[in-house]
Formats: structure tokens, C-alpha cells, sequence
């Protein structure tokens, strides 16, 4: 799926926009941070470096069934990111993934506001009518946000991933777009 | 675990039951898969076929599977030789789990039980060869016979997925199961 690098989404608190080469090494501080890093699958990679970053980077451009967008303030600070992956075109759904990377910006609801930009996007520009996301099952916090945009619990997958080597639950949320209230 | 080395294993892995072996794809197994996938029932319950494939398109999924590290692909048949259907582990190594797929392709061979030996097969590899912590899949809500199978196997319902699926223009649910290590172990 291919968005136009200019392509702004406007939010309330946030305004999502496509990703630059020098943001990279901001996204290598968060990652390296082991409070950011808990919550998410690299929790179990090695220490991220530009190189590996920009690798990522690299080939999420190309696949094709992915849209990512970089979160800023209205101010202008960059401080998260946010997208959808597993863009299915036939079946009209795909996955979402965000992390506010900044943690001076946690809980303040900027990543509601990301997500229900995004959410808009999805269910109005791309025309999907599912959007889903797997989370820890501990992830308080995390959840009570998804709770905020429109997403229902559907599951818990018992040992989904490892977390430091444990096997850690992860719950199953979505949102349909005709009860998301955006569409 | 380094999802590399289990797949040299594994490609070269023969599995055999009472009933069923499963033995790797060979290309000449693809004429067979695809003249099975005109049948209409047949890709509902799969639900990620909408339509019938092309031989080409049934040639680029087989060399996209080959090629692809994570993916474990065992054609199955009869002890008799008699050609049944697919499975396929997709390993994510890092989280010492896998979905795994099955279909008998031959509507035939429907309610004979192979599946569920098949499947037995795969479980018995996944947990003790691979040593994974789980097995997941998904199926659609509406295929209790699948869904009866997968329970004889002693995969657990965890979690409805609504609207996920549509076909010929319906939308319908879909069903996550999953096993764990600990409960394959005290079948």
C-alpha cells in the first residue's frame, strides 16, 4: 500500500507524518531503553544501533501491506510511531502497531489520539472494516488506551511470546469500523 | 533456537503414523493441489484462497515457502502413497512458537480421520523435535468439523476474532486455538 511521503494525518494532540532518515537515531535511543523496550517484541533483541535500525527501516518501506507513520506534537516534537501492518485488502483488516517512544509523553493521551488518527485513516482512506493488535496480557496501562480508541477484548493467547525468556500471555483486541464511531 | 538450523532438520523430516506419512512437497505434487482448489467448499474453509490458483500462482506459493526459513511444509499422504492434502508449521523461533496449517485437499478423503493423525504427526514434532512452548491456528468459527479435530488433538478455544474473514462477499468469524507444551505432554 503506498502513502505519499507528504501525507499528514491531523489529530488533536498529534499530527502523524511519514518517516525521515534522521529520525533514526531517535528511534535507537528509545529502543535502547529498557522501559520502552519491555513492551515490545524486541524486548529479547540485542542493543539496537542506527545500522540495525536502518535496516528495519529499509525493509518495512517495502513491503507493500504497510503503512507507518511517525507521531509529533503539535509542537513538533517527535515522540513515537505508529501504523498498520498485515494490510489484507480482501479481507479488509490489518494490524496495528504504536509505541510512544518518548516516556516524558506517557499517559497524557497522545497515543489515543495517534491511534484514533490513525484509526480514521484506516476505516475512512483505506476503507478497511477490521483493525486488530496483540499486546502483553499485563499491559495495564496499554490496554485501558485501546479501551479509550474502541477496541474489544476477543482473547487471551496463553505463552504467545517470551518475555526475558518466560512465556508471557498476550491478549487480542479489534475494533470494527462500524463501531469505532468514526465511520 | 535458530529457526535456520531447525529447518535443515526438518526438510529433510519423514513423519509417519498408522494411516498417513508426511513426506516434503515435491513440484510434482502441484497439479494435484490445484485441481483440488477448484472446489468451492474446499477454499471456504481454508479462507485465504478466494479463487481457484493458476499453476503459476501454484508454483510461486511453493517456491515462496521453500524459500522462506520459517516455514515447514509436508505434503500428506496414505501409507498407501494415495496424495491427501498439506500442513505447514510456521515457526517464529524467537518466541518458541508456531501456527500450523492443515488441509486434506481431496474431499474424498473427508471425515476419515487423516487429518487428525496428520496433525498428531506435526504436534508430536513441534513439542518434542522442536521443542516449541506452543502450537496455535486459526480456523473459520463456522467449520466444526475442524474445529472437532483440532480438539481431539487437544487444541483449546481462546479467543473469537469477529468480522475477520470474508468469502464470496460473506463475512464470518475466526476461531484461535492453541496447545501448549505442558498439556501435549500429558496427553
Amino acid at each position: 500500500m503506498t502513502v505519499a511521503p507528504d501525507v499528514r494525518l491531523e489529530g488533536e494532540l498529534v499530527r502523524l507524518r511519514s518517516r525521515r532518515e534522521e529520525d533514526l537515531a531517535l528511534f535507537v535511543s528509545w529502543y535502547n531503553d529498557p522501559d520502552v523496550r519491555h513492551w515490545l517484541h524486541m524486548s529479547e533483541a540485542g542493543e539496537q544501533t542506527v545500522e540495525t535500525e536502518r535496516q528495519r527501516w529499509e525493509l518495512t518501506r517495502q513491503d507493500p501491506a504497510r503503512v507507518t507513520f511517525v507521531i509529533e506534537t503539535k509542537d513538533g516534537v517527535t515522540i513515537g510511531n505508529v501504523g498498520l501492518i498485515a494490510i489484507d485488502e480482501v479481507h479488509r483488516r490489518a494490524e496495528l502497531g504504536v509505541s510512544i517512544g518518548d516516556k516524558a509523553y506517557w499517559s497524557q493521551g497522545y497515543g489515543a489520539d495517534a491511534i484514533r488518527t490513525l484509526l480514521r485513516f484506516a476505516f475512512e482512506t483505506l476503507d478497511l472494516r477490521r483493525i486488530e493488535l496483540i499486546t502483553d496480557a499485563d499491559n495495564a496501562r496499554g490496554i485501558r488506551c485501546y479501551e479509550k480508541c474502541g477496541f474489544v477484548r476477543e482473547g487471551v493467547l496463553r505463552a504467545h511470546r517470551l518475555r526475558y525468556g518466560n512465556p508471557l500471555d498476550m491478549l487480542i483486541m479489534a475494533v470494527l469500523s462500524e463501531e469505532s464511531g468514526l465511520k | 533456537m535458530d529457526g535456520n538450523i531447525a529447518l535443515t532438520v526438518i526438510s529433510e523430516s519423514i513423519l509417519t503414523g498408522g494411516s498417513v506419512r508426511l513426506r516434503p512437497v515435491q513440484e510434482s505434487d502441484l497439479p494435484h493441489f490445484q485441481r483440488w482448489l477448484a472446489d468451492e467448499e474446499l477454499r471456504r474453509w481454508m479462507g485465504s484462497v478466494e479463487d481457484q490458483p493458476t499453476m503459476e500462482e501454484e508454483s510461486d506459493w511453493y517456491l515462496g515457502r521453500r524459500e522462506d526459513p520459517d516455514s515447514v511444509l509436508w505434503t500428506i499422504e496414505t501409507s498407501d502413497g494415495v496424495l491427501l492434502g498439506t500442513t505447514e508449521l510456521r515457526l517464529s523461533p524467537a518466541n518458541r512458537r508456531a501456527e500450523v496449517g492443515i488441509s486434506i485437499l481431496d474431499g474424498a478423503h473427508w471425515g476419515l480421520g487423516y487429518g487428525t493423525e496428520a496433525m498428531r504427526l506435526v504436534l508430536e514434532y513441534a513439542f518434542d523435535e522442536l521443542e516449541l512452548n506452543r502450537v496455535e491456528l486459526t480456523t473459520d468459527a463456522a467449520n466444526d468439523r475442524a474445529i472437532r479435530s483440532y480438539e481431539k488433538c487437544g487444541f483449546t478455544r481462546e479467543g473469537m476474532m469477529r468480522r475477520h474473514r470474508i468469502f464470496n462477499g460473506i463475512v464470518g468469524d475466526t476461531l484461535i486455538m492453541s496447545i501448549l507444551r505442558e498439556e501435549w505432554a500429558s496427553k
